[in-house]
This record gives C-alpha cells, sequence and structure tokens, in this order.
C-alpha cells in the first residue's frame, strides 16, 4: 500500500511535467496549426541556459530568470519569427517536418556547445522525505506537483478571467472573426507561443534535478507529452492535462507492476486503444477538416 | 441633398490572380437599407470584405462619412463606426454569450464604458440575458445569429454590413432578424445587406443594388427594382417566361 501511494505521487509528478507540457502542445495546435515535434527538446534546452547562467558564476534564482528570459526569446520569438511564420504559409506539413529538423539540430547543438554528458541540475524546491500515513513520500515529488499544477491553474484563470485571456481564446476558436472585431490576432498569436516557452522552461527546471540535464533528455518526454494530449483531447487545455497525469501514473504503475521492460510501451498501448475508441480524446472535442 | 454615408468608387480587389470585382461603384445613403443583390460569384461577399479591410482594394477608394477608409484594418473601422456581420455562424463557440458579446467591444475606446453598452444590449436581447453564462455553441443557429448581430451592435455602429443574415434560420427567426433591421433603421442606422431571399429583403429596403461580375449592373429604389422585369427574370422567380408562353 505504501509503494502503491508513492507511486502515485511520483506518477502525479511526473504527470504534472507531461501535462505542462502538453498544454503548450495543444496552444500552440489551436492558435496557430503547429504541431510541434521539438517539443521535447524545448524542455531540454532551458536547463542548459540555466547552466551556462550559473557558469558565469550567477546565483541560481537569477540563473533560472535569465533561462526563463532567454526560452522566451529563443523558443518563443525566434522560433515563431524564424521558423512558424515562414512555414505555416507552406502548410501546416512542412512546418511539422520542420519542428523534426529543428529538434535534432537543438540535440546536436546542444551536444556539440555543452556536453554530450548527463549534468547535474540544481533544485530550487527542498528535498528530503515525508512520513505521511505510514508511507515514506519524496518532497520532492510532492513539491513538483503543487508547483506544476499552480502553474496550470494561474494559466486557467489568466486564460477564463482576464480580456487578453478570451481574446487569446477567442482568436483560437476563430481567427477570422476574431479578427472582425478588432482582436490583435498576431499578437495574441505571440502571446501564445511566449506561453508555450515559459510552460517549457518551467517543466525543464522541475524535471532537471530529477533526471539530470541531457542532450538526449526531450526525447521520451516530446514523446510523453505528444501522447498525453493526444489521450486527453488535442484541442482542449484541460484535456492535455488529464492525458498528462494519467500518462504520469499509468507509466510509474506499470513499471512496477508489470514490468521495467514494457514500460516504454504501455503509453503507446494507451494511445492506441484511444486512437481506436475514442479518436478525439479523452475530453476533446470532433473536429471537422476537409482533407 | 443628403450626402452618402458610404460611397464606393470604381473598386478593383480579388483572390491571388483572380479579379472579383472590376470597378464597383456605389452609395448608401445615411439611415437606409440598401440591399445587394446579385447572381453567385458576382462579388457581393467580395464588395464587403473589402469594405471592412479584410480584403486589398488594389485600386478605387472607399469613403465613410467623407473619409477615406481605403484598406483600413478592421480595428480602425469599428472604432469609426463601422461594423460587419459576415454570413455562416460568427461565434467563440466555447466562450459563454456573455463574453462572446463583451469581446464586440475590443475596438472600443478607452472612455466608452462597456459594461453600459452590454447591459443596454441585453435589455433589448433578454434571451441573451437569459442565456448569457451558456457556451455560445449551445445556442440554436437563430440565437446565435442574434448574438452576432447583438455583438456588433455593441460599438453603436452608424453602418452595418450584414451579409445573408437570414439563411439557414427558421421562417420566424427570419421575421425576428428583419425586424431589428428596421428597428436599427429607424434608430438612424444604415444597414448594407447582401440577402437571398431577395424580394422579402428588397421589400424592407430602400434601395437596392445589382451586381454581376463585380460590376454595379443597377442602382435603384428598391421599389423600382422590385418592378423591374429584367431584375424579376433574373433573381426574384420572375414568370415573365410563362406570361408570354
Amino acid at each position: 500500500m505504501m509503494n502503491f501511494i508513492n507511486l502515485i505521487l511520483s506518477g502525479l509528478a511526473t504527470g504534472a511535467i507531461y501535462a505542462l507540457v502538453a498544454i503548450g502542445f495543444t496552444l500552440l495546435w489551436q492558435t496557430s496549426q503547429t504541431i510541434n515535434f521539438a517539443q521535447g527538446e524545448f524542455v531540454m534546452v532551458p536547463a542548459f541556459f540555466v547552466l551556462a547562467t550559473l557558469n558565469l558564476g550567477m546565483p541560481l534564482p537569477i540563473a533560472l530568470l535569465v533561462g526563463l528570459a532567454l526560452s522566451m526569446l529563443v523558443l518563443g520569438v525566434l522560433f515563431k519569427n524564424l521558423l512558424v511564420d515562414p512555414m505555416l504559409r507552406h502548410g501546416v506539413l512542412p512546418l511539422a517536418i520542420c519542428t523534426m529538423a529543428l529538434s535534432i539540430f537543438l540535440k546536436e547543438t546542444v551536444k556539440e556547445v555543452y556536453s554530450a554528458e548527463a549534468s547535474p541540475f540544481p533544485s530550487f524546491l527542498p528535498e528530503g522525505n515525508l512520513i505521511f500515513f505510514g508511507a515514506n513520500i519524496s518532497i520532492q515529488s510532492v513539491s513538483i506537483f503543487v508547483f506544476a499544477i499552480c502553474a496550470v491553474l494561474a494559466l486557467q484563470a489568466f486564460l477564463a478571467r482576464t480580456s487578453t485571456g478570451r481574446q487569446m481564446q477567442a482568436t483560437a476558436q476563430n481567427p477570422y472573426v476574431a479578427k472582425l472585431l478588432g482582436v490583435p490576432v498576431e499578437r495574441m498569436i505571440m502571446y501564445t507561443f511566449l506561453i508555450n516557452a515559459a510552460l517549457v522552461a518551467l517543466a525543464s527546471f522541475l524535471i532537471s534535478p530529477v533526471y539530470l540535464a541531457k542532450f538526449s533528455a526531450g526525447e521520451t518526454l516530446g514523446l510523453a507529452a505528444f501522447i498525453a494530449a493526444i489521450v486527453g483531447g488535442f484541442n482542449q487545455i484541460r484535456g492535455a492535462i488529464v492525458g498528462g497525469l494519467l500518462l504520469g501514473i499509468v507509466d510509474n504503475l506499470a513499471a512496477a507492476y508489470i514490468s521495467t521492460q514494457y514500460r516504454g510501451a504501455v503509453p503507446l498501448f494507451l494511445l492506441i486503444a484511444v486512437i481506436l475508441f475514442r479518436p478525439q480524446g479523452l475530453m476533446g472535442r470532433a473536429e471537422e477538416r476537409t482533407v | 441633398m443628403t450626402k452618402p454615408v458610404l460611397s464606393v468608387r470604381e473598386i478593383v480587389a480579388g483572390y491571388g490572380e483572380m479579379t472579383i470585382l472590376n470597378g464597383t461603384t456605389f452609395d448608401v445613403m445615411p439611415g437606409t437599407i440598401t440591399t445587394v443583390i446579385g447572381p453567385n460569384g458576382a462579388g457581393k461577399s467580395t464588395v464587403f470584405k473589402t469594405i471592412f479591410g479584410m480584403l486589398k482594394a488594389r485600386s478605387g477608394s472607399i469613403h465613410f462619412k467623407n473619409s477615406d477608409i481605403t484598406n483600413l484594418i478592421p480595428r480602425k473601422l469599428l472604432a469609426q463606426g463601422l461594423c460587419y456581420v459576415p454570413q455562416g455562424r460568427n461565434i467563440f463557440p466555447e466562450l459563454s454569450v456573455l463574453h462572446n458579446l463583451e469581446l464586440g467591444g475590443i475596438a472600443a475606446s478607452a472612455e466608452t464604458n462597456i459594461a453600459q453598452r452590454v447591459d443596454s444590449i441585453l435589455e433589448r436581447f433578454p434571451m441573451l440575458r437569459r442565456k448569457g453564462q451558456q457556451q455560445a455553441g449551445t445556442l440554436s443557429g437563430g440565437e446565435q445569429k442574434l448574438l452576432e448581430i447583438a455583438r456588433s451592435l455593441l460599438l453603436d455602429p452608424q453602418l452595418m454590413l450584414i451579409d445573408e443574415p437570414s439563411i439557414g434560420l427558421s421562417p420566424m427567426m427570419v421575421q425576428e432578424v428583419f425586424s431589428i433591421i428596421k428597428e436599427l433603421r429607424a434608430k438612424g442606422v444604415s444597414i448594407l445587406m447582401i440577402e437571398q431571399n431577395a424580394r422579402s429583403a428588397l421589400e424592407i429596403s430602400d434601395d437596392g443594388l445589382v451586381l454581376e461580375l463585380g460590376r454595379t449592373r443597377m442602382q435603384d429604389r428598391a421599389q423600382a427594382l422590385l418592378n423591374d422585369p429584367r431584375v424579376g427574370q433574373l433573381f426574384l422567380g420572375g414568370v415573365i417566361e410563362e406570361n408570354t408562353a
């Protein structure tokens, strides 16, 4: 039982990270039809921004802020202006292929410029264990979960309760009409890219202390977030949350109770099942599209 | 003589290599309803998109209340008192009815009291107040059209472009939409309307305009167009053939 609680808890912590990354995924899709196959690498890169800043002798809080700012600049503004905007004119597919190329480019660049070895990453969260109902619970897992969920709730509140948030939603749901009403559609799309960059940076800062910073760290994470987004429903933020948490838990339980060898396969089974029986995702709404 | 509120002169516009409007020219007089009729592909909707800055005019000019508005962006046009209700469903299905309505005030100047405007609109459309918290996608087609019209009234427009307001609506809802349009005219709002139901539209209109291949074929009083046998034959389900046969 103790073991089970722990598994669920660390599953929720990982799942919350998946959710952060998956939300960014769905946001980009909704507002600009961008399927970002480099999303995993987007989580890997901010950790190296922070490590590079730390190497210059900066304290951790400053380094985290610099990492966040650089992520928003490089993974937000530059990504949109240099890659998404020019490629989207040619269609969704060329852009998707370009993001695959970008993912290889980012991995190789980090490997060449920084290091091919895994680097330890300092945690800004409390560590140690907590005894709770007889179970030995990792404080880090709990705080990762709490931190990520707070970020998600803050984002939800921003989208639902502020005028800017609703203008972003309007842009996602019907950009043509949003423009007719005078919504600055281009600016709203840029905000989405900035929010995505902030989400992946946060995910990076939360997960790198656990799994270390490594150029290939984004591979599994990107796939997990992609599956989480599809399982939850690609066009819904709350779908990404549910998908992320579910995947985190299933992943952990499968490793413990089925076999660690099949751990990587279980999310894919989940993906296949969802695509077969509920293709719009658990929380998603069916979209009509001419092919 | 009264000056037109909108005057469109020799507009040329189109998509890519295709030219749809070939020198379209017409006027809309203040406080009137003007209906645009014409066969499919005549460029009716294209005229609206060009007036509202969603499509670039390659040449020609558009004047609204004596100021040149050719190729201005929608936000600027809204601020000047123009609004546009396009064809089809144009709401944000997952936002609440109220939030949909409020989005009509995005282009408002800082001194506009949006809350007060929303309240007076809800006074006129009690259905929207009743269903304010529902997701807009749950409204019926007719209710969604009313929401769109209500939303476009938030900035107190002087000229409203409305494209096929009755399409896909129940006969009762069509009556409702037409009576709102007449009510707006009574308040001094000028209306430029495209309507597939040409006869009913011309019956409530002051002026009419026949577009063909991107050019103005005729512009006349609505009554005159209704009585014109050529128009009757072409667009109003005319009976001339039968009479002569």
